[in-house]
C-alpha cells in the first residue's frame, strides 16, 4: 500500500477505529472478508468502490447496526478507543451513541421539527425542558439549517425538501453528541446545492468529529476525504484492495481492480 | 367461450354482492321502521317497567356502556402488551407464526364459550356472582384477538428505517417502542379498539352467566352480586316474549338503538381504517 502522503494524525498516535480482519458473513456466504483499516481523529475516512461490494455492510459493522439484520454474522475484531466494540461487555447501544449514522434517505420522524432535532438526545440523556431550545438551535446551526427553519421549529419535518431532512438528521446526530458519525452516501439522494451544504458541513464538522463516508461519488470523494479505503470484490467477497490517502488512491492506484473502478465511473 | 365465463362470473358475482347488500338494507330498514316508533325523550331516560312494555331504556344503555367502558380498559394494555411481544420481543418466525395462529384460533370461538369460561372462573370459582366486572372481563377476553391481530398489521407497517434510524441513534429496545412503535400505532390501536367494541357490543352469550339481569339493577355500587341491565340481554329476554304488541314495538326500538351504537362504533373507526389502507396501497 501507498504511504505517500503524511497520515493527519502523528502516526504514532493510536487510530480512533480500527478494524483488524474483519469478516462478515450472511447465510455462510461471506460478504465481507478480512477487512482491516485504520480511522484516525478528525479525518474524513472515505470508503469508495463498486455497488454491491459491502461498502455499506462495513459501514454498519463500525456501529454495530449490522446486529438488527438476523443471520448476519460478523467475525474479527473492531476497537473504538482500543476497547473492542464485538466484546460480551459492549452495550451497542451505547456505542451507537457514540457513533453516529446518517442514512442515503434522510429518515425524519412524523413530528415536528424541533422533535427530530431533540429525538436521540432527550431520550439518551437528561435534558431539563430548560436547556432543549438552546441544544436545538446549536445542532440546526451545526447543520447549516437553523436559519432556514427557525420560524417554523413546530411544524411538521416532512414538510422540508429532500436536502433540508438530510440536514435535518444531521442535526439529530450532532444533537447526540458523537465522537465519529458514519454516512452512507448521504447526497446521493440530494440536489447539486443539498450536495454542496453537506459537502461544507463535512469539511467543517472535522475539525470536532471523526467521518467514515461512503461514496460513489469520486469527484466528491476527492474533495472532501483525507484517506480512502477501496472496496472491491474478490472471489465472491468484498475485500480493501486499497488503503491509502485521497490523492494516493484516487491519482496513482496501485490496484487493477481500483483503476477498472475509476475508468467506469465519471471522475 | 372465454367471453361468456367472464360475464357469466360478472353476472355472479354481482347477485352475490347485491344479496349480500340487500339483506343488510332490509335488515337495517325492518329494524328501523319497526323501532322508530318507540324511539321519544323518555324511551331514552326512563326505567324498565312492566317488563318491559312500558318505560325506557334508560339503565340497559348504562349498563351496556359500563360493560364497554369495562372491556376497552382491560383488553387494550394486554393488546399492546400481546403484540409488542409478537412484533418485538419474540425472536424467530415460528414462535410469531404460534402466537398469530393462537390469536386467529381465538377470534373463531363462539361467544358462548367466553361467556362459560367467565362463568366458571368469575361468577363461581371467584364467587363474584353476576358482576359487570366479570361481564367487562369476558367481553375483553372476546375482543382481545381482533384488537390484537388489528394492532399487529399496524405495527408490522411500520417502516423499517424508522427502527433503523432509532436504533442507529443509540436508543434501545423499550425506547424504540414508546418513541417510535407507539406513537405510529396509536391509530392501528384505536380502529382495532372500536371495531372489537362495536363487536362486543352486540354479544349477548358473554355476559348473559356473567353479568347482566333483565330488571332490577341500576348503577352497580361494588364488585360482588353487582350485575347490570345491557340492551342485548334485554332484546333476548323481549324477543321471546314479543306477542305482547306494547312490548314488540320496545323490542324493535331498543334493537335499533343498539344498532345505532354499533354502527357509530364502526363509523368512528373507518377514518383511521382509511388512513391504514391509504398509507398500505398508496
Amino acid at each position: 500500500m501507498a504511504e505517500c502522503c503524511p497520515n493527519p494524525e502523528p502516526s504514532t498516535r493510536a487510530p480512533l477505529i480500527e478494524a483488524i480482519g474483519l469478516s462478515v458473513h450472511a447465510a455462510g456466504r461471506p460478504i465481507l472478508r478480512d477487512v482491516s483499516l485504520a480511522v484516525h481523529r478528525s479525518q474524513v475516512f472515505g470508503l469508495i468502490g463498486p455497488s454491491g461490494a459491502g461498502k455499506t455492510t462495513l459501514l454498519r459493522s463500525l456501529n454495530r447496526l449490522n446486529d438488527l439484520i438476523p443471520g448476519l454474522r460478523v467475525s474479527g475484531e473492531v476497537t473504538l478507543h482500543g476497547a473492542s466494540i464485538y466484546a460480551s461487555g459492549t452495550d451497542p447501544n451505547a456505542l451507537r451513541a457514540r457513533v453516529g449514522m446518517l442514512f442515503q434517505q434522510p429518515v425524519v420522524f412524523p413530528t415536528s421539527i424541533e422533535e427530530n432535532v431533540l429525538f436521540g438526545a432527550k431520550r439518551l440523556r437528561h435534558l431539563p425542558r430548560s436547556e432543549r431550545p438552546a441544544l436545538t438551535e446549536h445542532a440546526l446551526r451545526e447543520a447549516a439549517l437553523w436559519d432556514e427553519v427557525k420560524d417554523r421549529l413546530r411544524t411538521p419535518a416532512s414538510a422540508l425538501s429532500v436536502g433540508q431532512q438530510q440536514r435535518l438528521c444531521l442535526a439529530r446526530v450532532l444533537a447526540v453528541r458523537p465522537e465519529v458519525i458514519l454516512m452512507d452516501e448521504p447526497t446521493s439522494a440530494l440536489d447539486p446545492r443539498s450536495t454542496q451544504a453537506i459537502e461544507e458541513l463535512i469539511l467543517r464538522l472535522k475539525a470536532v468529529h471523526t467521518i467514515v463516508i461512503v461514496t460513489h461519488n469520486v469527484a466528491q470523494a476527492r474533495r472532501i476525504t483525507d484517506w480512502i479505503a477501496c472496496v472491491c470484490v474478490r472471489d465472491g467477497a468484498g475485500e480493501v484492495v486499497e488503503s491509502a490517502c485521497c490523492d494516493a488512491v484516487l491519482g496513482d492506484p496501485q490496484c487493477r481492480e481500483v483503476l477498472d473502478y475509476l475508468a467506469q465511473v465519471p471522475a | 367461450m372465454r367471453k361468456l365465463t367472464d360475464v357469466g362470473v360478472a353476472i355472479v358475482a354481482g347477485c352475490c354482492a347485491l344479496i349480500s347488500v340487500g339483506l343488510l338494507v332490509g335488515l337495517v330498514a325492518v329494524i328501523a321502521a319497526r323501532g322508530a316508533p318507540a324511539l321519544s325523550w323518555s324511551f331514552f331516560t326512563g326505567q324498565i317497567r312492566l317488563v318491559g312494555a312500558a318505560g325506557g331504556i334508560f339503565w340497559n344503555l348504562v349498563g351496556t356502556l359500563i360493560l364497554l367502558v369495562t372491556a376497552c380498559a382491560a383488553c387494550t394494555p394486554l393488546a399492546v402488551g400481546i403484540a409488542l411481544l409478537e412484533r418485538v420481543w419474540l425472536t424467530g418466525e415460528r414462535r410469531r407464526s404460534w402466537l398469530r395462529t393462537a390469536l386467529y384460533a381465538m377470534n373463531g370461538l363462539p361467544s358462548v364459550l367466553f361467556g362459560l369460561f367467565g362463568f366458571i372462573l368469575f361468577v363461581q370459582w371467584l364467587g363474584w356472582g353476576k358482576s359487570w366486572l366479570a361481564g367487562g372481563l369476558v367481553l375483553a377476553l372476546s375482543m382481545l384477538p381482533t384488537v390484537t391481530l388489528a394492532l399487529i398489521e399496524r405495527l408490522r407497517a411500520i417502516p423499517a428505517r424508522y427502527v433503523e434510524a432509532a436504533a442507529a441513534a443509540g436508543l434501545n429496545r423499550a425506547q424504540i417502542v414508546w418513541a417510535v412503535l407507539l406513537p405510529q400505532a396509536r391509530g392501528g390501536l384505536i380502529t382495532g379498539t372500536l371495531l372489537g367494541l362495536a363487536r362486543a357490543a352486540g354479544e349477548t352469550a358473554p355476559i348473559m352467566f356473567t353479568a347482566t339481569i333483565f330488571a332490577g339493577a341500576t348503577f352497580p355500587t361494588a364488585i360482588r352480586d353487582s350485575p347490570v341491565l345491557s340492551l342485548p340481554y334485554h332484546i333476548f329476554i323481549l324477543a321471546q316474549d314479543s306477542f305482547d304488541p306494547a312490548v314488540g314495538t320496545r323490542l324493535w326500538g331498543a334493537a335499533l338503538v343498539l344498532l345505532g351504537l354499533v354502527f357509530s362504533l364502526s363509523l368512528l373507526a373507518l377514518p383511521g381504517r382509511l388512513k391504514q389502507h391509504e398509507e398500505a396501497h398508496g
